[in-house]
């Protein structure tokens, strides 16, 4: 198994390799929008600008499923920045991996002595995986919004939103409290264990040799397969909370 | 005793995944065949019904992980 560098920087530990992970995968978006934006046409678009327009409307689609149309265009650049940070930031860790020996132990990155023992004097680094495969990044995300959802119920909402918690009776408060805590858990959670199970078994696959390639092209497209399905799923969780806190106002 | 409680976390978790997963696609199945034009977005809801009930087993799966590497 991989050790990560772990840089200690006072009571933090920087985790190196999901810095540079986080800084590739955020290029990668930033320059993806840019470049789909240049010499924008309507009668003849390039066909990045095609797919970053099929982009924008299939999370309008998925939004508007949520919460009534008139509403939804304020959380149009979230979803997109949301779906499209997440796909990408799944990708990474699946084309290669950059892996450092060593047979001394590197106090700077966090390789002690007990390690290297316990390891029996040889220890793998890894320097690069996914971001969402570490825990921090997604809890990151999963804080950003629970921030948005609860101001956004709060400044738009309030007495809907503040009663809610008191539905369908006042006996329900410890239920809708555990309720309000699970769900920005249970987004970070879901996102972490799934990209990080996905990569642990691409290196046990890649323990096995030139045996396991057919085990391992499967498995890419499963891993490709999830990441789609995990950033779908988070952005949609997202909008559904949102709507369910700031939104729901017009059905009562 | 690590590999064992590897082994329990991970097989009963894909237990719960499979017969989850097994209710969610059999009903949307179902749902599709009565109303073939709905077929859109009942997909889309069982892909969001099959994310939220395998949160738990793919946590038992990193439990799992934990519990293996440290043995």
């Amino acid at each position: 198994m991989h050790e990560f560098p772990i840089w200690q920087l006072g009571p933090l530990d920087i985790d190196i390799s999901s810095f540079i992970a986080i800084t590739v995968s955020v290029i990668i978006t930033f320059v993806l929008a840019k470049l789909a934006v240049r010499n924008l046409s309507v009668d003849n678009p390039s066909k990045l600008q095609n797919f970053l327009e099929w982009v924008v409307d299939f999370v309008h689609n998925f939004i508007s499923s949520t919460m009534p149309i008139n509403r939804v265009k304020p959380f149009l650049t979230l979803g997109l920045t949301l779906i499209m940070f997440i796909f990408i930031s799944n990708l990474l860790g699946l084309p290669f991996g950059v892996v450092m020996e060593t047979h001394h132990a590197q106090e700077s990155i966090g390789i002690t002595e007990e390690l290297l023992a316990k390891k029996g004097g040889h220890v793998e680094i890894a320097f690069w995986k996914s971001p969402t495969a570490d825990l921090s990044v997604t809890a990151g995300l999963a804080l950003i919004v629970f921030v948005i959802v609860h101001f956004l119920g709060l400044r738009l909402n309030t007495k809907h939103y503040l009663k809610h918690y008191f539905k369908p009776y006042p006996i329900f408060f410890p239920v809708n409290v555990i309720e309000t805590i699970s769900k920005p858990l249970t987004l970070a959670l879901r996102l972490f264990a799934n990209i990080f199970a996905g990569e642990v078994l691409i290196a046990t696959i890649l323990m096995l040799g030139w045996i396991g390639t057919p085990f391992l092209i499967a498995w890419q497209g499963f891993s490709l397969f999830v990441g789609g399905i995990q950033a779908f799923l988070f952005t949609i969780l997202t909008m559904v909370y949102i709507s369910q806190a700031a939104i729901h106002e017009e059905e009562h | 005793m690590e590999l064992l409680a590897a082994a329990l976390a991970v097989g009963l978790g894909a237990v719960g995944a499979g017969v989850g997963n097994g209710m969610i696609v059999s009903k949307t199945v179902e749902g599709i065949a009565r109303q073939p034009e709905l077929q859109g977005k009942l997909q889309t809801t069982m892909f969001i019904g099959v994310g939220i009930v395998e949160v738990v087993p793919i946590i038992g799966v990193v439990i799992g992980f934990l519990a293996f590497f440290q043995a």
